[in-house]
C-alpha cells in the first residue's frame, strides 16, 4: 500500500486506466456475479492493454470479458464462472486456457486471503495450515513447504500477494478518496491494503463531509490512489441495494462467447468477440453504452431488484395452498 | 394436494442435511443449490441450533426468502444478523470450528479425492473446469467432507466406444485432497489429523469410506437402483457390503419445507442434466 495525500483525486476512466501498466499485477474486487469494476475492465480493454495477471478469489463476468479481450497474460482466480446463472464455465476463461493463450495459475480462496493477508500486514510470509495434498500447488512453486519451528508441524508458506494495482467498485467515495464499499465486501479490504496503487469506481459521488459525520470510510483516503465516479459501474454484475445483476445482458454475452468457444473446439478463429466488444466496448461511450443494454427503462428494471421479493411471496403463497402434509 | 411422494433432488437433499448435526456452524460454498436446500432442511427439521454462514456473501443466519442462482447474490444474506467477511469465515476453518463442509466437482476417485479443475495435462488442459474455489484449501481442514454429484453416470462415447466416468478410479488432478492414495496418506501430506472424506451422495445412492482402507463403499441405492446399476456406472469397484439398504427417504414434512418454504423456483434442480423434468422422472411413493 501506498499512502496517498493529493486532495482531489477524482479523474476520468480512461485517465485513471492509465495507472496500469501493461505486465501489472491486478486485483479486481467483487467476485461471481457481484460488484466487480466492469466499468474499468472495459475501458483496460480500450486502451488494449496487455500481459496483465489477474488475481481473485471466485469470479466469473470480470475475468471471463477480460479474457475475451485480450487483456490477460496470467490467470491466478480460484473459480471462474456464473455458478448456476449459466452452466458451463466462463466460455472466453475456457477458450484462452485450453488454447494456451492464458498462462492459468488456479489458486484456492483462503491461499489467495492469506498471500493479501501477508502484503496487508506486512510478513515476509502467511504460515498456512492448509495447503497440502492438492495438485494445484502445481500452479505455484512459489508457495514452500516449511516446519513450523514451534510445533515441528507441516505448515505452507504463502508469500505476500502484492498488486500493482487494485481496482474495486464502491458505493460511496469522496474526492479525497475516502470510500463507503458496501456489503458482502469479499476481499476488498484486503485487496485495498495489500496493492502498490489503488484505484476506487464509485456508483456515488459523495462530499467528505458525508464519511466524517458517521465515520464512514471503509477505506480511509489516504490508502486510495485514484477516484473516478462512475454509476452502473458493476453492470452487468450487481451493486446491491443500487441494482441487481443483469441477466439478459449476460444471455447475449454468453452466446457470443460461446460461439468462439465452439469455434475453438474446431481449430478455427471464432470472431464473435470481436464483435460483441464493437458493440459494447471499443468506442463505445459511457452514455452510449447505458444506451445499447437497453436505456433508462432497463436500468429502472435493474434498480426494481426488490420485485423479485414481492413476485416470491405470491408464488409461495400459492405452493402453500397447493401442497399439504 | 397432499404430499404422497419425493423426487431424486428432494431425496439427495435429505441426505445431505443428515450429515449435519444441531449446533453445527456450517458455511457453503459456490454453486452449490442441493447443499443450500440441504442446510435449510437441517435447521427447519432436526438442528435448529445449526449456525449458517451464508455461502460466500457471508450472511449469519439468513432467512432467505427463495434460494438465488448465485451465493453472491442478495437473497443469501436477506434476514442475516451480521454480514461476515470471507476471510473471518475461512478462519473458523482453520482453527477446526467447521465440522462438516459440502464439495461437488468433475471427477470423484475411490479415495474421495476430487477435481473441480481440468481434464487431460495440467499445463495445457483439454477440458478447463472453474476451478475448485476453496476447496483445495478448505478439505484439508474439514472433519467430515460432504461431496456430492447428480452425474453419476457412464458416458459411452459415440465413435471411439471410450468410457467416461464421474466416479473413476483416479482423478485426472486433484483440487480437493481425499484420502490421497490411501490410510496415512492425507496426515503425511500435511493434512489436519481427523479429517478427511465421510460421504459421496450422488444420483444412485450414498457412499461412506472403508476406516482400514479409506476405499469408498456403498452405503445405500436409492429406491429405483441395483447395485448392478452402481457398478455400470462406477469406474472402479466400490466396496459392496453383503447387504446393501435403501436410501431412508424424506419425511412428507421435510418435503413441503424444501418444495413451498426453502426453495420455490427449484434452482436445486438445475444441478441435474435433465433439471426438473430429469427430477419429476424419478419420483418415488412414500
Amino acid at each position: 500500500m501506498g499512502i496517498y495525500t493529493q486532495e482531489d483525486k477524482l479523474m476520468t476512466l480512461s485517465e485513471a486506466m492509465k495507472l496500469v501498466s501493461d505486465g501489472d499485477k491486478v486485483a479486481i474486487g467483487g467476485g461471481l456475479i457481484l460488484r466487480e469494476p466492469i466499468a474499468a475492465i472495459y475501458e483496460l480493454i480500450r486502451q488494449r492493454k496487455r500481459n496483465l495477471h489477474l488475481i481473485g478469489t471466485a469470479h466469473g463476468f470480470d475475468v471471463d470479458v477480460a479474457c475475451g479481450g485480450g487483456i490477460v497474460g496470467k490467470e491466478q482466480h480460484t473459480y471462474v464462472a456464473y455458478e448456476f446463472v449459466y452452466r458451463g464455465g466462463c466460455p472466453n476463461f475456457r477458450r484462452v486456457v485450453e488454447q494456451g493463450l492464458v498462462e492459468e495459475k488456479e489458486d484456492g480462496c483462503y491461499a489467495v486471503i492469506q498471500g493479501l493477508r501477508a502484503a496487508a500486514y506486512g510478513l515476509p510470509f502467511y504460515p498456512s495450515t492448509c495447503f497440502f495434498g492438492t495438485d494445484v500447488l502445481k500452479y505455484h512453486p512459489e508457495y514452500k513447504e516449511f516446519a513450523c519451528p514451534v510445533t515441528g508441524r507441516k505448515l505452507v508458506a504463502i508469500p505476500p500477494i502484492e498488486p500493482d494495482v487494485a481496482i474495486l467498485h464502491v458505493h460511496k467515495a469522496d474526492r479525497r478518496g475516502n470510500a463507503a464499499t458496501g456489503a458482502p465486501l469479499v476481499a476488498d479490504i484486503l485487496m485495498a491494503r495489500a496493492a502498490k496503487k489503488l484505484i476506487i469506481t464509485a456508483e456515488e459521488l459523495v462530499s467528505e463531509e458525508w464519511f466524517r459525520e458517521r465515520q464512514g470510510a471503509t477505506i480511509p483516503y489516504y490508502e486510495t490512489t485514484a477516484v473516478v465516479h462512475v454509476p452502473f459501474g458493476a453492470h452487468p454484475t450487481c451493486c446491491y441495494l443500487y441494482y441487481t445483476y443483469d441477466k439478459d445482458f449476460l444471455d447475449e454475452y454468453i452466446e457470443y462467447a460461446r460461439r468462439d468457444l465452439d469455434a475453438a473446439a474446431k481449430g478455427e478463429r471464432g470472431t464473435w468477440m470481436e464483435e460483441w466488444l464493437n458493440k459494447y466496448v471499443y468506442d463505445v461511450s459511457r452514455e452510449e453504452y447505458l444506451e445499447r443494454i437497453g436505456g433508462e427503462k432497463k436500468l429502472e428494471k435493474l434498480k426494481n431488484w426488490k420485485q423479485r421479493l414481492f413476485d416470491a411471496r405470491v408464488y409461495k403463497e400459492q405452493l402453500a395452498a397447493e401442497w399439504e402434509v | 394436494m397432499k404430499i404422497t411422494d419425493y423426487t431424486i433432488d428432494e431425496l439427495m437433499v435429505v441426505a445431505i442435511a443428515r450429515t449435519i448435526s444441531d449446533g453445527d456452524l456450517v458455511f457453503h460454498g459456490v454453486a452449490s443449490p442441493l447443499p443450500m436446500t440441504a442446510l435449510y432442511t437441517a435447521k427447519m427439521s432436526h438442528a435448529p441450533h445449526m449456525v449458517y454462514l451464508g455461502g460466500v456473501g457471508g450472511g449469519v443466519d439468513p432467512t432467505p426468502p427463495f434460494l438465488p442462482e448465485s451465493t453472491n447474490d442478495i437473497w443469501l444474506q436477506w434476514g442475516a444478523c451480521r454480514i461476515e467477511t470471507i476471510d473471518r469465515i475461512f478462519d473458523h476453518f482453520a482453527r477446526g470450528e467447521v465440522n462438516v463442509m459440502f464439495f461437488s466437482g468433475g471427477q470423484f476417485d475411490k479415495y474421495g479425492n476430487i477435481n473441480n479443475s481440468l481434464i487431460g495435462d495440467w499445463r495445457r488442459p483439454k477440458t478447463k473446469f472453474p476451478g475448485g474455489a476453496g476447496a483445495c484449501n478448505l478439505a484439508s481442514l474439514t472433519p467430515k467432507i460432504v461431496a456430492w454429484t447428480t452425474r453419476h453416470e457412464v458416458f459411452v462415447h459415440p465413435k471411439t466406444g471410450k468410457r467416461i466416468y464421474t466416479l473413476v478410479d483416479k482423478v485426472d488432478f486433484i483440487t480437493s485432497p481425499g484420502y490421497l492414495d490411501g490410510s496415512g496418506a492425507r496426515e503425511r501430506a500435511g493434512c489436519a489429523p481427523g479429517t478427511g472424506p465421510y460421504k459421496l451422495i450422488t444420483n444412485l445412492g450414498v457412499f461412506g469410506y472403508d476406516d482400514e482402507t479409506k476405499l469408498m463403499k456403498l452405503e445405500s441405492v436409492h429406491p429405483d437402483v441395483t447395485v448392478d446399476d452402481i457398478l455400470e456406472n462406477t469406474e472402479f469397484k466400490p466396496i459392496i457390503p453383503d447387504k446393501v439398504s435403501v436410501t431412508e427417504p424424506p419425511t412428507p414434512e421435510q418435503v413441503r419445507l424444501i418444495r413451498v418454504e426453502i426453495d420455490p423456483y427449484r434452482i436445486r434442480t438445475l444441478e441435474f442434466r435433465g433439471g426438473k423434468e430429469e427430477c419429476d422422472k424419478r419420483r418415488f411413493k412414500f
